[in-house]
């Protein structure tokens, strides 16, 4: 099963370029620090209620990525705020992102090609392989938004990170989203992470957009 | 955390205590894997029930997503006003019918 984080980036694929959506770095490093806390949550690691965060079991996963993050967090209190370890896990966002290409490398789903820009800048593109996975998962978000099934767990959390990165426009048209948006907000509530992410990203946007006049 | 099945006409009633954390949930969640289907309504009376925390949520949707897939009726009752507070924030008291009491909860099959 694919890590949130790998599907993240899936969903942010670009397919004609072969590289990645343009998410900024804030926002794109706080999406991957929800998404292995999210994972990490639902492999009985870590859990939450409305504020706090507890580590339950520091035992590896078995997944690199997830490992790492498990390892990070280590910095802060066994009890400590959710909004804390996601401020912790986003300053290893490039890594997470870095981790989670060579697990999709691994797992034959992009492969790596290397190239030059005007002959000196070196570049990096990656191509899916057939995209099977990236249909699954936009399949599975499809079916849900459509639908007025109960999400599972692993639904919710796909949503909310999706939401969160404005990545549900790859899955829908502009009318389709504006039909869904009371769904989609329904469901991304439903983690109490992706809450805390989505808060924590909504303040760094606005932060932003209040230092740019003066940058 | 303690699950005692009570006796009812026509439901199953599970009367949840205590803590519903990461800690207990896998027991929670093998227990309502059990009963889930068995009657055309389940009851989760949470009158004694003090905390649930995010593992506890995921146990009760994976529940409400059962119990729609049986064709069951999931019902809580009892909310005590910290857990109700995480249900309302979450958006999980759009996912199910709540009532005050176990009794209410009995009362509305009638």
């Amino acid at each position: 099963m694919l890590t949130f984080a790998e599907e993240l980036l899936l969903l942010a694929h670009d397919e004609k370029s072969g590289g990645f959506a343009n998410i900024q770095d804030l926002l794109m490093n706080t999406a991957l620090a929800g998404a292995v806390l999210m994972d990490l949550a639902i492999l009985n690691r870590i859990d939450t209620d409305l504020s706090t965060l507890v580590t339950l079991d520091r035992t590896p996963t078995g997944e690199k990525l997830l490992d790492y993050g498990l390892t990070e967090l280590a910095a802060l209190p066994a009890k400590t705020s959710t909004i804390d370890a996601l401020d912790l896990l986003r300053k290893h966002g490039a890594t997470f992102e870095q981790m989670a290409i060579a697990r999709l490398i691994e797992r034959g789903i992009l492969r790596e090609q290397g190239g030059r820009i005007l002959w000196v800048f070196e570049t990096r593109r990656y191509p899916l392989i057939d995209g099977k996975e990236l249909q699954e998962v936009k399949r599975r978000i499809a079916d849900l938004l459509l639908s007025d099934d109960i999400p599972d767990s692993r639904d919710v959390v796909i949503i909310a990170l999706a939401q969160a990165c404005g990545l549900l426009r790859r899955v829908f048209s502009e009318s389709e989203l504006r039909d869904a948006q009371k769904r989609i907000d329904q469901i991304a509530k439903l983690d109490l992470i992706g809450q805390a992410m989505s808060d924590m990203m909504s303040e760094l946007s606005a932060a932003l957009t209040r230092l740019l006049p003066y940058s | 955390m303690e699950i005692n099945e009570l006796p009812a006409n026509g439901a199953t009633v599970l009367q949840l205590s205590g803590r519903l954390d990461g800690t207990t949930s896998a027991t929670t969640d093998a227990k309502l894997a059990d009963v889930v289907g068995r009657n055309p309504t389940l009851i989760l009376d949470l009158a004694t029930l003090d905390y649930v925390s995010s593992a506890g949520l995921r146990v009760l949707l994976k529940a409400a997503k059962q119990a729609q897939t049986a064709k069951q009726k999931l019902l809580l009752a009892g909310l005590q006003p910290a857990v109700k507070q995480v249900f309302e924030i979450s958006g999980f008291s759009t996912l199910f019918a709540i009532f005050a009491s176990r009794e209410d909860a009995l009362a509305s099959l009638r």
